[in-house]
């Protein structure tokens, strides 16, 4: 049963398997070379207040930057591929060709084929995507904080780092097995796993907000909750009383006429306000909840992997 | 050893055929008494039929007292068909019959002329007597 | 003796219409059974059924007394799927990783007998040798009973007649029981002992093919006189041409009046008759079915 899964499913393992290695050779090249870079230019006493600080600064954000506008695809891509390539075959072909009329009639029962396929295929989709959450993290932490230092507080970086790229592996495989075994043909399989992934991956996005109630900080220093790998939700302001306001009547701290200067003004009336005793009040997820939330999104990537699980598992077994 | 064929055209059942085949073949001396027949495995390779068939016409055969099963070895015929008349009464009917079919065949008659001739004339012959 | 296959009340029903419905059959340990019906009449169900593929909604069915042993019975669908990217020897791999009964060494000798190499792929064998691998994983799993769908379907006739010589080795080598379809009743007409005919989901004629050719007579004579044969006997069919009438009758070799002529029936007349006459059936008194 190993020997055939291995014999099956081996041009998804070793194309995925190159794929990773290559993505892991192209940010182990980038971070040797962005090593050698910094220690090539920066001054001594970098990390600094220099000018030939900031250019060091400037010229690692660049390498970084070109890196990752290629790299930030991956929590979307990596989970449609597996999901198309892993799940929606894994029952789609065989339905298609016929053969599940040749597996399913050997000595082991359709049961334990299925357990061990989607055993090992999910195991080996989940170890994937923790290899490739690895290298993100181990890539991203070569580089100064001032060019890296987001974990939580970006969208794209909080999903290709800790569990959640092994959730989102399984997820999408899952689903593909399912589709395949609902559809039983493997490209419709394939094209509504891609499009249930996509819309996943967005449904996360703007779920995950809510993943816990917001923290409130009433602060008159916006900068310092920004300076915090915080992931911001809204403001609110709140009047001397106490009570919270979307937004201060203009009669108060009226603003000057609009000049084509409004980000001078609005700092202008900002610092009005807060000397009438007005206070900004900063909804918003501190950086301490970057575990709490890896495991709530895997946690509900997983369990979903398990409902499409079985759903596949009772439609290929329902005879 | 013996080569069965079938005529899948004759309306006879295939067991039948080869029980036949086998007592004709004793009738004309090309099986004899201590000869083995072929396995049914070796049958079936030839023909393409049920084993299940060989084994029927094998125990008619037995049943018949013309052949015996030895477990592992196989099928041996022990036997002889009761003949009609004795040997030497069969030799010269057969020469006299050589003779009538050469004289047919010098008076023009083709093979089915002759077997249609044979055949009516064993027909009515065995009806007169039946 | 356990029969091969039994089944008893068995049903099966795709959405609201039934695919084979109320059907019990026995077939014992070592025949050879053909089943006959013209498409859909519920065949490949049955055989799905038969060897667990899908599950009766009523009744059950039963391999030498028991449900669900995968490894006593082997199937051969329609077809005969293999993986088309395996090599033969990958197939034969396949077949021992799966199966604790597989016997490599028959499977690679009848291969090798046949001249199939172990090195190429099956998606590039003919339909003949195809036939021949699909038939080596499944005898190679020495399984009781074999169950195959259509196996001579889309096969030249010399791949036809390979397939069934294959077949009919294995039967006299083991012992095997076989349950095959097929539409066309010619090919059966040597190898199959037992016939069970299919039609519209029922079960039509169940017998050894000996008995039900011994028990049918083709009878004809004036068609005026068809009517009070027909009364005395039970017919399957009638068919007038002109003044004269066949009737395919149930019956050894009745005395009848001396314009009437009978005659022997075959399997091709017998299955054809039945078909054609949907109510009329020839199922074993429970003796037969032993």
């Amino acid at each position: 049963m190993f020997w055939l899964t291995w014999r099956q499913h081996r041009a998804q393992m070793l194309v995925t398997a190159s794929f990773l290695l290559a993505l892991g050779a192209l940010l182990l090249g980038s971070a040797i070379e962005a090593a050698v870079y910094a220690a090539a230019h920066a001054p001594p006493g970098c990390p600094g207040p220099s000018v030939a600080c900031a250019e060091v600064g400037a010229g690692l954000s660049a390498r970084y930057q070109a890196v990752y506008s290629l790299y930030g695809w991956m929590p979307l891509l990596a989970p449609a591929l597996i999901g198309a390539f892993w799940g929606a075959p894994l029952l789609g072909r065989e339905y298609e060709r016929g053969t599940h009329l040749l597996a399913w009639t050997q000595s082991v029962s359709p049961a334990r084929w299925l357990a061990v396929k989607l055993g090992v295929l999910g195991g080996a989709v989940a170890l994937g995507g923790l290899a490739l959450s690895a290298m993100a993290t181990a890539w991203r932490a070569s580089f100064p904080d001032s060019v890296a230092g987001t974990w939580f507080g970006n969208l794209g970086v909080f999903n290709m780092v800790g569990v959640v790229p092994a959730a989102w592996w399984a997820f999408a495989f899952a689903t593909g097995a399912a589709a395949g075994a609902f559809l039983r043909r493997t490209l419709p399989a394939m094209a509504v796993t891609v499009a249930v992934v996509a819309a996943a991956v967005f449904g996360l996005f703007s779920l995950s907000d809510h993943y816990a109630e917001p923290a409130r900080t009433v602060t008159t220093d916006r900068a310092a909750v920004f300076a915090r790998d915080s992931r911001l939700l809204r403001e609110a302001w709140v009047a001397p009383s106490g009570a919270e306001t979307e937004a201060v009547p203009m009669t108060v701290c009226p603003s000057p006429p609009d000049a084509g200067r409004s980000g001078r003004n609005a700092e202008a009336r900002e610092r009005c306000l807060f000397q009438a005793g007005y206070r900004l009040a900063v909804y918003h997820h501190p950086p301490e909840r970057f575990w709490r939330f890896q495991w709530i999104e895997a946690g509900i990537l997983l369990a979903a992997s398990a409902v499409l699980g079985a759903a596949a598992v009772a439609r290929t077994l329902r005879r | 050893m013996i080569d069965f064929r079938l005529d899948p055209r004759s309306g006879v059942a295939t067991y039948r055929q080869l029980v036949d085949q086998v007592k004709h073949a004793l009738r004309l001396g090309l099986l004899r008494p201590g000869d083995r027949l072929p396995t049914a495995k070796e049958v079936v390779a030839k023909l393409t039929i049920n084993p299940n068939t060989v084994l029927k016409a094998y125990r008619e055969l037995e049943r018949e007292g013309l052949a015996t099963g030895r477990p592992g070895l196989g099928t041996f015929i022990t036997g002889e068909p009761a003949l009609g008349g004795t040997l030497a009464d069969h030799a010269r009917l057969h020469a006299e019959l050589s003779e009538w079919v050469r004289r047919a065949r010098a008076a023009g008659l083709g093979r089915e002329d002759v077997e249609a001739l044979v055949s009516s004339a064993v027909f009515e012959s065995f009806r007169e007597t039946a | 003796m356990i029969p091969a296959l039994e089944a008893t009340g068995l049903g099966r029903r795709y959405g609201r219409a039934w695919a084979l419905r109320d059907c019990s059959l026995s077939v014992p340990a070592g025949r050879v059974a053909a089943l006959v019906g013209p498409n859909g009449a519920g065949k490949t169900t049955l055989l799905h059924l038969a060897v667990g593929l899908l599950s009766p909604t009523a009744g059950s069915v039963r391999v030498f007394g028991e449900t669900g042993r995968r490894d006593r019975v082997a199937f051969l669908a329609q077809d005969k799927p293999l993986y088309d990217g395996f090599t033969v020897a990958e197939t034969l791999r396949f077949g021992r990783g799966l199966n604790p009964s597989w016997d490599d060494g028959f499977a690679r000798e009848r291969l090798a007998a046949l001249g199939i190499p172990l090195r190429g792929k099956t998606g590039a064998l003919s339909g003949g040798q195809r036939a021949q691998v699909a038939l080596t994983v499944a005898l190679a799993k020495r399984p009781r009973l074999l169950v195959l769908d259509e196996p001579l379907a889309n096969l030249d006739p010399l791949a036809r007649h390979a397939v069934m010589r294959g077949l009919m080795e294995a039967v006299a080598e083991t012992g095997l029981s076989v349950l095959l379809s097929s539409h066309v009743v010619s090919d059966l007409e040597h190898t199959c002992d037992w016939l069970v005919v299919l039609n519209g989901g029922r079960v039509q004629v169940s017998g050894a093919v000996d008995d039900l050719l011994e028990g049918h007579r083709l009878l004809t004579g004036p068609a005026e006189e068809a009517d009070a044969v027909a009364a005395r006997l039970p017919v399957v069919a009638r068919d007038r041409a002109g003044r004269r009438e066949t009737l395919l009758a149930r019956a050894g070799d009745p005395v009848l009046g001396p314009a009437w002529a009978s005659a022997p029936v075959s399997l091709d007349d017998l299955v054809m008759a039945y078909l054609r006459e949907p109510e009329a059936a020839a199922l074993p008194r429970p003796a037969l079915a032993r």
